[in-house]
């Protein structure tokens, strides 16, 4: 379980983060949503220790994130993947480096698995035999998968999804929620997803979260945000605007 | 939803009271402290680092290639050069004063141990080298690959930092050795060419003792040690995308080349009050 209290961040003077609290139980899939700028990734680099906020704590299974050593975040962290907004592939490693890398860090696997497991890895993401091939060499949609597999490569409890479809084409960005739809199935993993693509997070998400100007003005499931009048989050959803802009 | 009730003031905001005021003009002196006080932390970390995470012999090499080979034109072609000029400088000025060329060799050789040899290495280290290491982790860190090393429980100063530092301060040893090859060469040819003093008589060891040697290792290792922490220090604190990695390219390389400055001073300091207590 997921534990947010309370979370506070300024940056230059401004809140970005003001007062934000909610919990994310185990197994359950958020969909964090929200205008750009209003602080959804800063929220998550927050929940996973990335950043520390000016206020409030984040608890994981009842431990407080912020106040663990750099030793212990690392051995919390095994049980967390992250997919990046840019992708964040190491460009001095191929991708099958970058997708073993986790699991070189984890230690305790032979050469052999480790090999297997990229492998698997790659037909998983429908890119088996690019094992080779350096980040810039892949389209973003190939780096958005790679960067996927290496988040999951570890196969852990906890799943971070920052943006998974920013930039994507719709072809490429149906393949990548078909991918997180896989995980979601497979059960067992307790997820938050930052998307902008309503459409694609409502597969995959059972509750939602909407974050505006920095604070928590929703938190529901899919029936409530469905029905809910609070002009701002029925507008987002629904993708609407009442601003004219002149031609 | 829940609603908290925990607030936290932003230390950051401006100023709205007389005190808050003054308190912004020691801004600059504070944010000196903070960059000292991040580099001391960094290499508090780097140390223990070396002693507890795993060596990565690949990375190690990999650096030793980029630090050391790399560099060897570079410092061959500005030794050489410097070699060169400081002879036929102070070759021309003792012909002027004394006309006795005889001690121009072993006097140069003892400055190139003492001084210039390590010293003009680590400056040329600091531009080429500080700069690149700044703008690959400040690179890094904008594209969030720092953050994905930690979600994957790497730590960055143990994967990024500690390879860096060993190389460097080995490589700016071998390469201060080298560096006082080429500039004596440089320099006995020179001597050879200009003032027709017979190269027999340039290479002499006489006034070279172990005080200058260790002197001139003591400030090779202090400078490649700072060199990497003051650089990586820099990229690691990178904030607003490609404009903060130039702003920390041009501080690792200014702040480097402060350090190699203030560490001589100190060292040669430390080194001349030994001295004295020895004698």
């Amino acid at each position: 379980m997921i534990r947010i209290e309370n979370i506070t961040k300024y940056h230059q003077g401004r809140p970005v983060l003001e007062d934000v609290s909610f919990t994310i139980a185990e197994g359950s899939n958020v969909g964090l949503i929200g205008p750009g700028g209003s602080g959804k990734s800063l929220l998550l680099k927050i929940v996973c220790g990335l950043v520390s906020p000016d206020g409030g704590k984040v608890f994981i299974d009842d431990v407080d994130v912020h106040s663990l050593t750099p030793q212990e975040l690392a051995d919390l962290r095994f049980r967390i993947g992250m997919l990046f907004q840019n992708y964040a592939l190491f460009d001095f490693m191929n991708v099958g480096e970058n997708i073993a890398f986790p699991l070189h860090q984890e230690g305790g696997f032979s050469d052999e698995e480790i090999d297997e497991r990229v492998k698997q890895a790659l037909i998983d993401i429908s890119l088996p035999g690019i094992d080779h091939l350096f980040p810039n060499e892949l389209s973003g949609g190939m780096k958005k998968r790679v960067s996927f597999a290496r988040a999951v490569i570890r196969r852990p409890p906890i799943l971070f999804y920052d943006d998974p479809t920013a930039g994507l084409d719709p072809v490429t960005s149906s393949k990548i929620f078909i991918l997180l739809e896989k995980m979601k199935v497979e059960g067992g993993v307790t997820s938050v997803t930052i998307s902008h693509d309503i459409q694609g997070i409502k597969s995959i998400c059972d509750r939602f979260a909407m974050l505006e100007e920095g604070k928590l003005v929703f938190l529901g499931d899919h029936d409530e945000i469905e029905a809910c009048e609070i002009p701002v989050v029925s507008k987002f959803w629904q993708g609407y605007s009442d601003d004219e802009l002149e031609i | 939803m829940d609603s908290g009730s925990t607030k936290t003031e932003d230390p950051r905001r401006e100023p709205t009271t007389f005190r808050e005021f003054l308190a912004s003009l020691g801004r600059p002196f504070v944010e000196i402290g903070d960059t000292v006080r991040g580099i001391f932390a960094v290499f508090g970390l780097t140390l223990y680092y070396m002693v507890r995470g795993r060596t990565r012999w690949k990375a190690i090499f990999e650096q030793l290639h980029e630090v050391g080979n790399r560099s060897v034109i570079f410092i061959a072609v500005t030794l050489g050069f410097l070699g060169m000029i400081l002879i036929y400088q102070s070759g021309y000025q003792a012909q002027q004063i004394t006309g006795d060329l005889q001690m121009l060799g072993g006097l140069f050789l003892q400055l190139l141990l003492r001084e210039f040899a390590p010293t003009i290495t680590a400056m040329m280290l600091a531009t080429r080298v500080a700069t690149g290491m700044a703008a690959q982790i400040g690179s890094m860190v904008v594209t969030e690959q720092v953050d994905a090393l930690e979600m994957s429980a790497a730590q960055p100063i143990d994967y990024l930092v500690v390879p860096r530092f060993i190389a460097t301060t080995i490589m700016t040893v071998v390469l201060s050795i080298f560096a006082v090859l080429v500039a004596y060469t440089a320099g006995a040819i020179t001597a050879q060419l200009s003032f027709g003093l017979n190269v027999r008589t340039f290479v002499d060891m006489s006034f070279i003792g172990w005080f200058d040697v260790w002197m001139g290792l003591t400030k090779a290792v202090a400078y490649g040690m700072a060199i990497p922490i003051i650089a990586c220090h820099a990229g690691l604190n990178v904030f607003g995308g490609s404009a903060g990695v130039g702003r920390a390219t041009t501080a690792a390389v200014v702040n480097a080349s402060l350090a190699v400055v203030i560490l001589d001073f100190i060292i040669s300091g430390a080194g001349y009050v030994i001295l004295h207590l020895v004698s």
